[in-house]
């Protein structure tokens, strides 16, 4: 009797599909695809539609065709919010990167305590984001924590404004994406052989060129990957300037979410939102082209 | 250059244990041991990685053992060659040179003459990335980018270990041309006993974080001062005479004998029993047991005549060890 007939139909599926190497190539990859075309390639080609409609009266879109959305964003307002992006965006992640890497160089540098302390850099997540941005505020408004104490101690008579400003704004960012810089410049960080720090010492490298000429450049893919991790989703940030920025410090992200909500434009705030996209294109392959010509370079 | 009872403990281990050598100018020096007995940590402690708990390092009569690894005048070749994977062949090379600040021609110059004088074309290797390097390749490199800095010193970490064979008899000889030539001191550290004794001016053979001998490769190796150098070096017949002291003696200084036969005075015979004849290639090694219980290593039938010689002798066989008695080495305890 032959050996086939005997296996059950879902063995011999399998048997089938691991004789085919690129239709088990496509079987692993469908259920993903499909996901990001539903959820992520059908939903931008409808921004992207809308961005080019009519605005209707009650929100929605009416049918036609128009530039104007993107036109109207060129106005010195929008404009603002848009430098004021970039600029808090770019802020961030500098901060980030001269907070965080530091950090992550003890992590890697710590031993035994190594998984203790990466496990404190991820505890933050166990909390809704916005339960802690709402601590952030508790801390910083004028009767919060800070002005208290300064109070108390009578450094100052009256309380500062902390809250609704672009520092509150800044000091939220990095606080929010500092582990998204910490975790991936310590995964490189933490590959980096030792050896090749102590052929750096005996080659005549003080501490500031082995870092310069050997610690940096080696754990360069780390700092890109963690800035385009912090820079990304620091131009979309909404919930962050809208709670510790007020109305004084919006972001391109509050910008869209009005749109879609009181002000009831979609067109705009889909145009927005590919302007925005345009933007974070244009910074992940600048980001990318430098990664990988730098080794090169240096 | 000396080291002067310097000590290091890691924890609650030992790792170097009150050693005390010197290294003279130009010399090519070997620190030979099994793993963990210390060689390692007394090349690190000489490069800098590593601070002696007790002890001085002296080089040129000048204390270095407080100073940081980049202000020794020592380079160094690891084990693992620890070339930059960022930098090309010539800048993993001109690395120490740009640190000394030297102007960018004199740099290009010298980085040219290093990888000639490793046998290197710079026209084909120096614009590579080392990643491109086979490991002849890498460890050549590592060679070129310590020698480029002319150090009166060089150490060098168990260099050869991940070559093949016949590449590290190649670069062997390489090695001990460059120290005649370039008048450089070498520390070298190997668990080989075969590399240490051809490369060697002297060695320092170690053990359980001590010095157990130090000499020429010749003094070491026909005048063991322990048991352990003795086996570690070559093949060594260890037991105790009459008088009671431990001998070592090297199967090839012995013979093997039928019963019968007269021997002098001035040599010592034992009989025993052919245990097992062991064909090594260039001669055989007959394992006797002798009336005593110990089993001994004798080389027979050297001089091209192995196979003859081989044959003559079988398993079971009654037959008479002789040396000369003056080959055998009274051992230290240790």
């Amino acid at each position: 009797m032959r050996d086939g007939s005997k296996r059950s139909p879902r063995a011999r599926i399998f048997a089938w599909l691991a004789r085919r190497d690129r239709l088990r190539a496509w079987a692993l990859l469908a259920p993903g695809t499909s996901w990001l075309v539903a959820f992520f390639v059908i939903p931008v080609v409808i921004v992207g539609g809308y961005s080019v409609m009519e605005r209707g009266l009650y929100g929605g879109v009416e049918a036609g065709f128009t530039l104007e959305p993107y036109g109207r964003f060129f106005d010195p307002l929008y404009l603002t919010i848009l430098a004021r992006t970039l600029w808090l965006a770019a802020l961030t992640t500098i901060l980030c990167l001269v907070v965080g890497y530091p950090m992550a160089w003890a992590i890697a540098a710590a031993g035994r305590w190594k998984h203790a302390l990466l496990f404190l850099v991820v505890l933050p997540f166990w909390t809704s984001f916005l339960v802690r941005t709402y601590a952030i505020m508790f801390l910083l408004r004028d009767t919060g924590l800070v002005n208290s104490v300064l109070m108390t101690a009578g450094m100052i008579d009256r309380p500062l404004t902390l809250l609704y400003t672009p520092g509150a704004v800044l000091a939220g960012l990095v606080y929010g994406y500092l582990p998204f810089m910490v975790l991936p410049v310590y995964a490189s960080l933490e590959k980096l052989d030792p050896a090749l720090l102590e052929a750096a010492e005996s080659l005549g490298a003080r501490p500031f060129a082995r870092f310069v000429r050997v610690i940096l450049p080696l754990s360069l893919p780390g700092v890109v990957a963690g800035s385009l991790l912090v820079f990304i989703p620091s131009l979309g940030a909404f919930l962050t300037p809208d709670l510790l920025g007020g109305a004084k410090q919006v972001m391109i992200g509050n910008l869209i979410q009005q749109q879609f909500g009181a002000a009831r434009d979609w067109p705009f705030g889909s145009a927005a939102s590919f302007i925005l996209m345009a933007l974070v294109l244009a910074v992940v392959y600048m980001f990318l082209r430098r990664g990988a010509a730098l080794p090169e370079e240096v | 250059m000396r080291f002067s009872g310097v000590r290091k403990v890691f924890g609650s281990t030992v790792a170097v244990d009150r050693v005390s050598f010197d290294v003279h100018a130009g010399e090519f020096f070997s620190i030979l041991g099994p793993s963990g007995c210390g060689k390692t940590t007394t090349l690190r402690l000489l490069a800098g990685f590593e601070r002696p708990d007790e002890g001085e390092i002296l080089l040129g009569g000048e204390r270095i053992d407080g100073r940081p690894p980049w202000e020794r005048p020592l380079a160094m070749v690891f084990q693992s060659y620890a070339l930059f994977p960022h930098l090309s062949v010539a800048r993993n090379v001109a690395f120490g040179l740009e640190r000394r600040k030297l102007p960018r021609e004199a740099i290009a110059d010298r980085v040219r003459a290093a990888l000639e004088l490793v046998r290197l074309d710079p026209a084909t290797f120096a614009d590579r990335s080392t990643r491109q390097l086979s490991g002849g390749q890498r460890q050549r490199v590592a060679l070129a980018r310590a020698l480029v800095l002319e150090p009166p010193v060089l150490l060098l970490d168990e260099p050869l270990g991940a070559l093949d064979r016949k590449l590290r008899k190649e670069m062997q000889g390489e090695l001990r041309s460059l120290n005649r030539e370039l008048g450089m001191t070498f520390v070298y550290v190997t668990h080989d006993q075969e590399e240490a004794l051809t490369m060697s001016d002297r060695v320092a053979v170690m053990a359980d974080a001590r010095i157990a001998q130090i000499g020429a490769p010749v003094e070491v190796y026909e005048r063991p001062r322990t048991a352990f150098v003795a086996g570690f070096l070559g093949e060594a017949n260890v037991f105790d005479t009459e008088g009671g002291h431990r001998v070592a003696v090297r199967p090839e200084r012995m013979e093997l004998l039928r019963p019968g036969v007269s021997v002098s005075t001035a040599r010592t015979a034992r009989s025993g029993e052919v245990l097992d004849l062991v064909y090594l290639g260039d001669r055989t090694h007959a394992v006797v047991r002798l009336e005593s219980g110990a089993d001994i290593r004798v080389a027979i039938g050297r001089g091209g005549a192995i196979g003859v010689e081989g044959a003559r002798w079988k398993r079971g066989d009654r037959a008479i060890v002789v040396w000369p008695t003056a080959d055998a080495h009274p051992l230290e305890d240790g």
